[in-house]
Formats: C-alpha cells, structure tokens, sequence
C-alpha cells in the first residue's frame, strides 16, 4: 500500500516553497481569483492552495503545456482531488507533451487509494487506460482498493467498465470467484451482488456461460444459499428476484424455497434433511422475514383470481400492520391494486 | 391489539440473523445512535430550527465558508445554490445588495466558450451550470448587472452538444466522464433557459432506460456497444454500478423532462415503474432508523436521501404510480394525518428523521448525528422536508390553462419544434401544491416553502425565469381544488 498522504504531501510544498517565490515559475504571471475584493460566499483558502491556482490559472490563461505544468497540477490535485479543471489540464498536457504513461499510472495508484471518493481519479485512470489498453493488472488494483473502500461506488463501476470496454475473456474468468470472496466478506455487501448481476447476465454471453439453464440453476442455487446464511439479507432477495425477471421465469419457480422464510417459527422436525434445492432458514434467523413474506404475496397475486388476492393481500396486511410497518402506505397501495385486478 | 403504553416500545434493531458483518455492524452502531434521538412519551413536537439554520446560512454567505470548504473550490456555483435555495425553502428573501454579489459571484464561473465552471477560469462543466442557471432563477433579474441576459444561450448549446456522445448520453466536462447526474443538470438548464431541442435530446431517453438495474433504481452510467459499421446495439447496455437514490432521483427527472420528446424517439423506451417503486419504498429505513432514507440496500440512512430518494415520489406520480389525489376532497386540516394521504413513502418518519436527527444543535442540517452540518446536507434535507410536508402534482386543469394561454413566436413556423417547446413549458409548469394537501410534524410553525419536483426551485422562481425566456404571460392560478 502507498504509504504517501495528503500530511507528506504538504512536505513537497514546505521543501520547494510557494510557486510565487520559486525562480523557475517567476515568468508566469499569477492570476487572482476574483477582480472584486469581496465576493460572496469566499472561501478561506490555504496560502499554498491560493498560490498554486492562482499560478494554475496563469497557465490556463497562456495555454502553456508543459512538463512543470504537470507538477503545477499535481500540487492541486493533491490539495484538492475534486478540482476537475486540473485533471482535465494535466490529460491535455500528458498528451500535448507526449509524457511517459505508465508513470502517470503508477502516481495514480498512490492518488486512488488517497482520494477514493473523487470522480476523477477514477476518470483520469480509466483515460489512461483507453489509451495504454493494459487492463490485466488493473484487476489487482481494483481488489485491493476494495480492501480499503468495499462499497466504494467508484471503484464498482471502474471495474464494470474495464471489463465491459475490453471485453476480453481473459479478464472476464475471475470474476464469479472475485465475487464470491467480496460476498465471503460480508455477504450483505449490495455493489458485490450488482457486481454479480453484472457479470452473469449483463454483459454478454461468454465461453463457458451459453448453456443458460444451467447457469440459471447455478445462480438460484447460489443466491439461495446466500438466503440460508443469512435470512434478512435485502440484497440477496433482490438477487433472486432480478434472476427471475431477467429470464422471464415465475416467482413460483422458488415457492417452495421461500415458505419456511415467511413462517413465524422454524419447522425443527425437517432442519435434519439436507435438501439442496431448499436451503432452510438459519438456526438463529428471525423469522418471518419481511422480503420472503413480500416474495410469497407476490407468487400469490400473479396466481390472480379472488382466492390468489385475498392470500397476498393477507400477507401484505401482515407487513402494514406487523412486520413492515414504516411502508404500511405501499403495502395498502398493493392491496388496493390487486383487488381492483379482481373487481372489474 | 394496540394498548396505549406510556412509552412507546423501543424499536426492533434490523434483523442480523446471528450472523454479524461489517454491513450489520455499522448498521447496529448507527442505530444505536439514532435510538437517542427518539423522545420520550409526552415530550414536545419536535421543532425545526429556523432561526439557528438561517444563521448558518447567513454567515456562510456573508463572512464565507470554512477552509474545509476548499475541497468545493471546483463547486462555487453549488455552494451559492445550495446556500440560497436553502434561504427559499425557509420563506427568506435576500437583500438586493446580497442579491448583487451572488449575481456576480455566480456570473464570473460563466465560460467563454459557454457554460459556467466551478469557478472564474475552470472549464465549463454540467453540474455547475445547472448549480449557477438555479441561483440565477432566484436571484436574478432581467437587464444590465441582473444575470439573466447575460447567459450566453447560444454559446451554452454549443457546449452542450460538444458533450454529446453517440449513445444519447453526454460527458459532464471535456474529456471527463458520463453520468446521469449530467444529464440531468443539462436538461434542467436547458428546459429553463428554452434551449431544448430533438437534437440535442435524441437518444438521451434509451441512455437513461439503460441505467436502470435489477433492483429497480438507477445507476450512474451504462456501458454501450456499437456493430462495426457504428449501430449503436440495443442489447447489451449494462449498467455500470449498482441502483443509487443520487442517480435514481436525476434518471427520474430526466425521464419527467424528456416526456414531450417520447414521441420523437425511435426506439419507444420504457422503465420499470413498478420495480423502480418498490425500490424506493425499500430505500425508507424503519422506525429504529427514525424513517430516515438510505441510498442504495444494505447501506445506512443520510439526510440528503430525504431529497434524492422521498423527492422522487412526486415524479413517479406523473406516469400515475400511487395516483394523483387531484380528486380527493381536501377536508384535511394541518397537523392531522387522514385517509387522504395515499402517499406511497412515510411523510411522518421522513420528517420526524430531518427533525430529530437532521438538525445539527448548533444550526444547519447533516447526514445523520454525530456529524457536522454542511452546506449541501442542509439544502437537501430541507428539500425532503419540503416534499414530506406538502403534495405537489401535475395538474392537468393548469396545464391546459397555460396551453390555452401560450402566444407563439411569431417568428417561427408552427412546426414540431415549437410545438414541442410549447408542451415543454406547460409541462414544466403545471407542478401544483394540492390545497389542504400538506401534513406538517410539529405543528405550522415547522412548515417550509413547497419546492419544485422536477428542478428545486419554488414554484414562482421556475415561472419567473421561464416565462421570461420563453417570452410567455402565465395564466393565473386557481387553487388547486376538488372543485377546480
């Protein structure tokens, strides 16, 4: 792990000084912020933050592209990750200059791990990448800023689009393994899931992946698995329900697994019986569980007629008045719908 | 069965079926938390502390923001917008020496190749243009120094298109990223300032489509793929990242302000309503997280969410999910809670989250407690407490009203275009607070401004600034009745 900080990187600052005291920079002319003396709303900036833009913006203005332009930039990003028009100057300066790229890359791998949060870092690298077109050792890189971060939204999507851009299946091989290793984490971990969902069904079909029945089976097997570790689990219930509407299958396909869930006590005289299609609730779950109560409302009302609305609507009356109370408005919304499917 | 106990019983923590991990872990410690904000049986009803709030506010416009502030240094024209939209959902009007320096501020970060940056010299940037067009709706004026004619309307396109990708999305910046929350500060700017055209629009709604996961919210982006002669494909369009309340509520927007051009599109997209509700609803976290909205599963509560994830319910009442109530007598008085809310989220424990755990003591609003207050946490949980307290909908009667009303440019030809044009403005306008529709925690003197659900502007800045630059006198407004 990069051991630089933001703390060292006030040293740089403290080492060469301000720009404006710096003899290689004094044929710039630093340009001030606002004209007027006292505009709204200012922000009380650093002497050092100040110095470099206003240096940044005398750059801007002469529309020098230069390798101290780099230096320039990076003096800011560092004290402000978030300051868009510096990064998009240093690209145009990496190009306009023809800097070395894997140098750039390797700064970046300390300023990710440092700025996590910004948008672009993770820009900036994956412009980077467009045009090295190296994204093998990326991987890597993504898994252990997920050490630090993982649910970092940024870090999700940068791995998506890595993959989905080269689209090569060599990277594509890892990644059901990647994601059972975040999920063996903390398998509540809602990016890991969409990461998940991602790779098994929206990004194209792969070597390995076309036989889509068996794929199906694997997924509910998985997801199902996952529900028997731990019941409550929002992100799993959603899981299993995006594998059944992707691929157009019925909600009663998993009837039989979702039952025990939606129960107020386990049924002790089964839990001995292994059935692998029908992983039973936890030992320590607390049931019913509101989303498997939800899922079998749900079976219910598709079922339709009278008889398949008024059992849904029972169960949703159980999560207004019980188990869900916060959506109670939504659940008599669902109520209401339904038994007007029947009443006309 | 209920029995009426002194204290209410203490709230069941999310079930951790046995099986702790980092999720359930900080989830148990934020709940934790949150459980000592819950009062009392027979304590008093929770105030809104305007007077503290609007103190923040003034010293962070007046004397300036703390060198914290420095990482928005790439956002002025936010910090501006989030300060001064605060001041309007409080009711409070600024002087017009104020008035002056946030124009000026705000007309500084213009770029002279159009747009405005994140300050004077930055590059032009979507998020901030939307943030300065916004503060200029409140602020502004027409005429010399007053803002409004100096936006460089003509040059603002250009940009616009410059940052038009193939796939109907746009980068927020030059050689910067794509993502919804661009496209919706394009459009916003564009709808306000009649810049809205079939080109600059085409695609953008199959873009938006494309962004919507399995769970039913939005992500930020999607990933395209073109055949070797340039098609773009239809199939796969992956989302890239998972349903997020940020993204979702701007998807939903743009989905809103795209509605006149659905005609013209070729591909005829469409969005899971069904599934995009039942993950907002999910999005509301229980009483023991004080109803508090998160913004993605398995994640915690933030007050900015009350805007994000309860302000898009209003939006999702456009294409008819959970129903206008344009119908329903309003009997209602303030402070009681009757029937007639069918809203599909929990008003009250939106409310009850902003105001026992929102407020920071020592003024201005936050994500959730022991954190400090900030600029955009306390715009936006302002904002969700807006569209708790009140019902905003789209009422057909003004709409036809402004319709009726709408004088064409003589200058045009009455073709599409301007047709368009003229259902983009009564659209965007015919937004109307339902009377008697307001459920207000706390009592009335908690009640702030109703706020635009599409822009998050009042009401009367949105009809001042468009119908000065679509050159149009609104109707007047009826009150918005059973009887209208």
């Amino acid at each position: 792990m990069p051991t630089l900080t933001s703390s060292s990187t006030s040293s740089l600052g403290d080492v060469l000084g301000l720009y404006s005291q710096r003899q290689e920079w004094s044929d710039v002319t630093p340009l001030p912020q606002y004209e007027e003396a006292n505009p709204a709303a200012p922000i009380f900036y650093s002497e050092e933050y100040k110095d470099a833009t206003d240096y940044f913006r005398g750059i801007v203005r002469t529309g020098e592209k230069s390798q101290r332009v780099l230096e320039l930039t990076e003096t800011i990003i560092r004290l402000n990750p978030a300051h868009y028009s510096a990064w998009q100057y240093r690209y145009e300066t990496l190009l306009a200059i023809n800097a070395p790229l894997d140098v750039e890359l390797k700064l970046m791998d300390e300023l990710a791990v440092s700025f996590l949060k910004t948008y672009q870092v993770w820009h900036h690298r994956r412009l980077l990448l467009t045009i090295t077109r190296n994204p093998a050792p990326e991987l890597a890189f993504i898994a252990a800023s997920l050490k630090v971060d993982a649910k970092n939204y940024h870090t999700w999507s940068y791995r998506q689009w890595l993959l989905a851009f080269f689209n090569d299946d060599d990277l594509w091989a890892g990644e059901l393994d990647f994601v059972d290793a975040m999920l063996a984490q903390d398998v509540r971990n809602n990016s890991a899931w969409h990461h998940r969902f991602f790779v098994v069904f929206q990004s194209g079909l792969r070597e390995g992946e076309t036989d889509r029945g068996r794929v199906i089976r694997r997924e509910l097997t998985y997801v199902k698995q996952n529900i028997s570790l731990v019941a409550s689990n929002p992100s799993a219930w959603n899981y299993l329900r995006g594998i059944l509407d992707a691929n157009h299958l019925p909600y009663t396909r998993v009837e039989e697994f979702v039952k025990p869930y939606a129960a107020s006590t386990q049924d002790t005289s089964t839990t001995d019986l292994v059935d692998l299609e029908n992983p039973p609730p936890p030992r320590g779950a607390e049931l019913p569980c509101a989303p498997a109560i939800e899922f079998l409302a749900d079976i219910f009302e598709k079922e339709g007629g009278k008889d398949g609305v008024r059992k849904a609507s029972e169960l949703w009356r159980s999560l207004a008045d019980e188990y869900d109370k916060i959506r109670k408005k939504y659940w008599e919304y669902r109520i209401r719908e339904a038994l007007q499917t029947v009443q006309e | 069965m209920t029995t009426a106990n002194p204290n209410p019983p203490t709230p069941r923590p999310t079930p951790t079926d046995g099986f702790p991990t980092a999720t359930s872990q900080t989830q148990a410690e934020t709940e934790a938390i949150l459980l000592k904000h819950i009062p009392q049986a027979g304590a008093d009803a929770p105030v809104l502390a305007k007077s503290s709030h609007m103190q923040f506010l003034v010293r962070n416009l007046v004397q300036g923001f703390p060198a914290r502030y420095m990482s928005q240094d790439a956002s002025q024209p936010w910090l501006l917008f989030w300060t001064i939209q605060a001041f309007s959902i409080l009711q409070v009007g600024l002087d017009p020496g104020n008035k002056q320096r946030v124009i000026d501020k705000t007309m500084a970060a213009q770029h002279p190749d159009g747009g405005f940056g994140g300050g004077p010299r930055q590059a032009a940037h979507l998020l901030p243009t939307y943030a300065a067009v916004c503060t200029l709706a409140i602020v502004g004026r027409s005429g010399p120094g007053g803002g409004w004619d100096q936006i460089d309307r003509e040059k603002m396109y250009k940009f616009f298109m410059s940052l038009k990708q193939p796939d109907g999305s746009f980068l927020v910046a030059h050689h910067a990223e794509v993502d919804v929350r661009g496209i919706y500060c394009l459009l916003v700017t564009a709808t306000l300032l009649d810049l809205l055209t079939p080109e600059l629009v085409a695609g953008t709604a199959s873009f938006i489509a494309s962004c919507q996961t399995y769970e039913g919210g939005f992500s930020s982006s999607s990933q395209s793929y073109y055949t070797t002669d340039n098609v773009l494909l239809s199939t796969p369009r992956p989302p890239l990242g998972e349903a997020h309340g940020g993204y979702t509520f701007c998807a939903l927007a743009s989905w809103v302000l795209l509605h006149p051009f659905m005609e013209v599109e070729k591909d005829k997209p469409t969005i899971d309503a069904r599934n995009l509700l039942r993950w907002l609803v999910n999005m509301q976290g229980t009483e023991i997280e004080l109803g508090g909205f998160k913004g993605r599963t398995n994640k915690l509560v933030d007050g900015c969410y009350s805007w994000w994830c309860g302000g898009a319910f209003s939006l999702l009442e456009a294409f008819g999910v959970g129903g206008s109530r344009e119908h329903i007598p309003s009997s209602t008085s303030e402070g009681e809670w009757d029937d007639a809310d069918d809203s599909l989220f929990n008003r009250k424990a939106l409310q009850e989250y902003i105001l026992l755990a929102g407020q920071h003591p020592a003024g201005g609003l936050r994500d959730k407690p022991p954190k400090n207050s900030d600029a955009y946490h306390t715009l936006y949980c302002l904002s969700g407490l807006s569209a708790a307290q009140h019902h905003i909908f789209l009422s057909s009667a003004r709409r036809d009203a402004i319709l009726d009303a709408w004088v064409a440019n003589p200058a045009a030809s009455p073709d599409l275009a301007d047709d368009i044009r003229k259902h983009v403005f009564a659209d965007s306008l015919s937004w109307t607070e339902e009377e008697g529709g307001s459920l207000i925690v706390g009592g009335k003197d908690n009640r702030v401004n109703a706020t635009h659900p599409v822009f998050n502007l009042t009401i009367t800045h949105t009809e001042g600034l468009m119908s000065y630059f679509y050159k149009q006198t609104l109707p007047p407004r009826v009150k918005a009745s059973s009887n209208s």
